[in-house]
């Protein structure tokens, strides 16, 4: 046999192989595959209804604080003060600071990394605060005042509330930039609105799950929003492209050849940011690394739920205008 | 097809030979030395030390490889940090000692291809303790001074009355340098990582540019005038609202609260008699005395009833002939007034720094009328102790001498945030991001091999990855990026889409349908390359904004994360198709 027909050979047999492996897909659905394959018009109500449910929490967010996140130290204006120690013991130092400066918000956490200690955090609302907060520490812990285990960042309430508002301005630019862009790409309005609405869910809900479990945002908070929209829209271009673009096969084989890609793209990000949560140190990274948490998890649903379901709907109305 | 002719194939390819040119000269722009690397890099160099009339120069600029490094002290080697302080405690007085400094270039690893050797002599100069008597002097001095009708410097000989001071040796003064261990790479790390000083300053007003680089430059020089040359002062803007201005200040390897102050302080510096106006720091003053001629006068430490101490201080100053004449303009019609003995005018003196009343001096009655051009400014310190009482004088002294010798700012200034970053937090945070990034390769790596159960798929993969974060790197240290934790943060981003990308090719390499299809690996690539460029596009323009907004604090984000993903998607994603093709070819 020669080269060229050995190919033709082996190609033959990868074909029957296709074949067969059709036949089972077609043959042996499981449960979660009928749910997902028949429903998906039932099933697209869920990433409509967390959005609902979102819009809500992040309203009643505004009613009680006046603003769609609760803001940490660098959005607020406050200060925080890193302390490298062996021994932490937190509760101690919370309740000193507590007592001493009643009017303060004081929130202290401790620094770990693969659970060893490795120092705390403290931040407060109150940049004047710092130099008492300091004090207080040195009573604590005599020699720490000046000396290299102590860093302290301040931010001026009047940048943080600036830095604020560029930071949403930003968002908003860069949500309507990637819209032109994906409109561009796809140019038919079903489909590029799916990646859009995609989008802007995977934002609001994460803002939403922020605002439910009370974490404050901080500017790499906001960073980690933008990077959001970056990671949401690559799945989504993966999905529409497989499935509009392309003309061949059946719609749910690409959906689930996009499916599989997809969830092996989110698995890797997925392995990095707990892997990422669960060692930082910093403050910044961790946030981001939290809010990617959120965001992704959030993101597979919007994405392969909420995007296939209106994809789906979009081809059968399209064959059934060809139809007629 | 055996193991060796794949290699050389992919060796072969264009793309690959691209990805090799691109580390190639990452390494050269990072110039890894790792083993041999010894001596201690000069930071700053102290105006008048030991070591500046030497000839050693603060370096400027420069790439942290290309510095200056000393490799020995009288042919003793320092190793270092440590080793440079316990040569430098033993100095004695007039002491005559040879600093040998190499300056690298072209460094791999092992060696540098070039070495450049100098050798300094350094005579110890002795440290002095001034302390003004209570008695005058007559001294002639002889000074530059420029004629305007013969339009060129001249030399006059000038005879004064000054303060009689008496010098005291009080050991041997610091050389005058500030080190650090020798650099092992060209990346710049951020504050963050390095530990260090950062003061975000807003304007108060908004100014043309011309106002700006003026704030900016005596910001700068000021800090010059304290010998910190490892300074970065630069302009930053927000987009939002007002288009506030601020000036960005960063201080590496320093942590010290005396520096925030003095750049915390606008500066303006007004001489007044009653609300008349004498001399305005910077512009009507031409000489400050520091040094001789300036320092704590001779008993002035006291207690008062409280028992607290304070000290007073004193330095010369000259005017100009027109602040001079103002002056002489102001006093003429002013009453002499006896005071214990002494005759004074009725009206004083009054010193304001921001507006802020600092001191209120008597005039001697001498001045009357008279336009002289030298005048003695003084102040006080306090303490609970009288070496406290004189630290503060002291400080005060520098800090007054420093606003008028660099002028005042144009605009006023407010701090919005202030950073002081210890060195130790900073090379934790490293460790544990390293630790990070190790762990989430590992966990990357077993994913994909979980999915494709190939280590075919898997090495190429993580070749990629750590090609692509090397050459980020070494872009980096080409542009003088400075790596903090918002860099390391994009870096991260532009990795992970980075292995999005080359899961994407790998499905579209491996799909079965394509087989059917008669397609050939470039129509494969070429599929893939439409979803990788799509979503490239996408995240650019998302990113962009951010690069203008937030008055910098995140620029380093949004330029590591787009600079990330172009290479990624021009450099290392195509060479990983063609790595893949070849592997996966049976």
């Amino acid at each position: 046999m020669n080269r060229k027909e050995r190919r033709q050979h082996l190609r033959e047999k990868k074909d029957s192989n296709i074949d067969v492996e059709k036949k089972e897909e077609s043959n042996k659905r499981n449960f979660f595959q009928t749910i997902y394959e028949d429903q998906y018009k039932k099933l697209i109500f869920i990433p409509f209804f967390i959005l609902l449910a979102a819009i809500i929490i992040i309203v009643i967010n505004v009613a009680q604080t006046g603003d769609f996140v609760n803001k940490g130290y660098s959005l607020e204006g406050g200060i925080s003060i890193t302390v490298i120690a062996d021994n932490v013991n937190i509760e101690l130092i919370e309740s000193t600071l507590h007592s001493s400066l009643p009017d303060a918000e004081i929130n202290a956490r401790e620094l770990s990394e693969a659970g060893v200690s490795k120092g705390f955090i403290i931040e407060s609302n109150m940049q004047d605060n710092g130099e008492a907060i300091i004090n207080e520490l040195e009573k604590l812990s005599p020699g720490l005042k000046g000396s290299d285990n102590i860093s302290v960042t301040t931010m001026g309430s009047s940048l943080g509330d600036s830095f604020f508002k560029d930071a949403v301005i930003a968002i908003i630019i860069a949500f309507v930039f990637m819209s032109i862009v994906v409109f561009i790409i796809f140019k038919k309005a079903s489909p590029s609105l799916a990646v859009i609405l995609c989008a802007f869910s995977d934002i609001v809900v994460t803002i939403a799950a922020i605002d439910l479990f009370g974490i404050k945002l901080n500017t790499a908070g906001i960073a980690a929003l933008l990077m959001l929209i970056g990671y949401s829209v690559d799945t989504d271009i993966l999905l529409s492209t497989r499935v509009i673009k392309e003309k061949k096969g059946k719609v749910m084989t690409r959906i689930y050849r996009a499916l599989k890609t997809g969830l092996t793209m989110n698995a890797t990000t997925l392995v990095t940011v707990v892997i990422g949560l669960t060692l930082s140190q910093s403050t910044e990274l961790s946030q981001i690394f939290l809010i990617l948490l959120i965001g992704l998890i959030i993101d597979i649903i919007n994405t392969w739920i909420q995007n296939v379901g209106i994809l789906r709907m979009y081809l059968e109305k399209k064959s059934k205008q060809k139809n007629e | 097809m055996s193991r060796d002719t794949t290699i050389k194939k992919i060796l072969k390819k264009p793309r690959t030979i691209v990805l090799i040119i691109f580390i190639i000269l990452s390494l050269i722009a990072i110039q890894f030395h790792v083993i041999g690397n010894e001596g201690v890099a000069i930071r700053t160099v102290s105006k008048n030390s030991a070591a500046a009339i030497a000839g050693i120069t603060s370096p400027a600029g420069t790439q942290p490889m290309a510095r200056e490094v000393i490799v020995s002290f009288n042919n003793k080697k320092i190793i270092d940090e440590a080793d440079y302080y316990n040569f430098i405690e033993d100095l004695r007085i007039n002491q005559s000692i040879s600093i040998k400094t190499v300056k690298k270039n072209f460094c791999f690893v092992f060696a540098c291809l070039s070495n450049k050797y100098t050798t300094y002599r350094v005579k110890v100069l002795p440290e002095y303790k001034i302390t003004e008597l209570n008695e005058t002097e007559i001294i002639t001095k002889i000074e530059p001074f420029f004629n305007v009708t013969l339009n060129k410097t001249v030399n006059i000989t000038k005879t004064i009355e000054q303060q009689k001071t008496e010098k005291e040796i009080i050991g041997a003064a610091d050389i005058g340098l500030t080190v650090y261990d020798s650099p092992t790479n060209n990346l710049r790390k951020g504050l963050d990582l390095q530990g260090g000083t950062r003061v975000l300053l807003k304007l108060e007003e908004i100014v043309d540019q011309d106002t700006m680089d003026l704030v900016i430059d005596n910001i700068q020089q000021r800090l010059n005038v304290y010998g910190l040359t490892d300074i970065v002062v630069r302009e930053v803007r927000g987009f939002a609202g007002t288009g506030d201005q601020y000036v960005l200040v960063e201080i590496a390897g320093v942590n010290s609260e005396e520096i925030r102050d003095l750049i915390s302080q606008q500066g303006k510096f007004e001489a007044k008699i009653s609300d008349d106006i004498v001399f305005v720091g910077g512009r009507d003053i031409t000489y400050v005395a520091r040094g001789e001629g300036a320092g704590l006068d001779y008993g002035s430490c006291a207690a008062n009833t409280q028992g607290e101490y304070s000290c007073r201080f004193r330095f010369g100053i000259s005017l100009t002939p027109v602040a001079a004449q103002r002056q002489a303009a102001l006093t003429d019609n002013l009453q002499i007034i006896n005071e214990n003995g002494n005759d004074y005018l009725n009206e004083s003196l009054t010193l304001y720094l921001d507006d802020e009343l600092v001191d209120e001096l008597k005039i001697g009655s001498e001045l009357k009328g008279n336009p002289v051009t030298e005048i003695a400014i003084s102040g006080f310190g306090s303490g609970a102790t009288e070496a406290a009482a004189a630290t503060d004088a002291i400080n005060n002294m520098k800090r007054l001498q420093t606003i008028l010798q660099t002028g005042s700012l144009p605009v006023k200034i407010e701090i919005v945030k202030t950073d002081t970053i210890s060195p130790k937090l900073g090379s934790q945070f490293i460790k544990n991001i390293m630790l990070i990034a190790i762990l989430a390769i590992v966990g990357v790596s077993l994913v994909i091999l979980v999915r494709y159960r190939k280590i075919k798929v898997a090495i190429p993969l993580v070749i990629t990855m750590l090609s692509e974060v090397f050459i980020l790197l070494g872009f980096a240290s080409l542009v003088g990026w400075n790596l903090d934790i918002a860099a390391i943060a994009g870096i991260l981003i532009a990795v992970g889409t980075g292995v999005d990308d080359q899961i994407v090719i790998t499905d579209e390499t491996l799909r079965k349908d394509y087989n059917e299809m008669q397609l050939s690996w470039k129509q494969r690539f070429k599929k893939a390359l439409f979803i990788i460029i799509a979503a490239y596009v996408t995240t650019m323009v998302a990113m962009l904004p951010l690069y203008f907004a937030g008055a910098g604090l995140v620029k380093g984000f949004a330029l590591t994360t787009m600079a990330g993903v172009s290479i990624g998607v021009f450099i290392t994603r195509p060479a990983f198709g063609g790595i893949l093709q070849e592997l996966l070819k049976k």
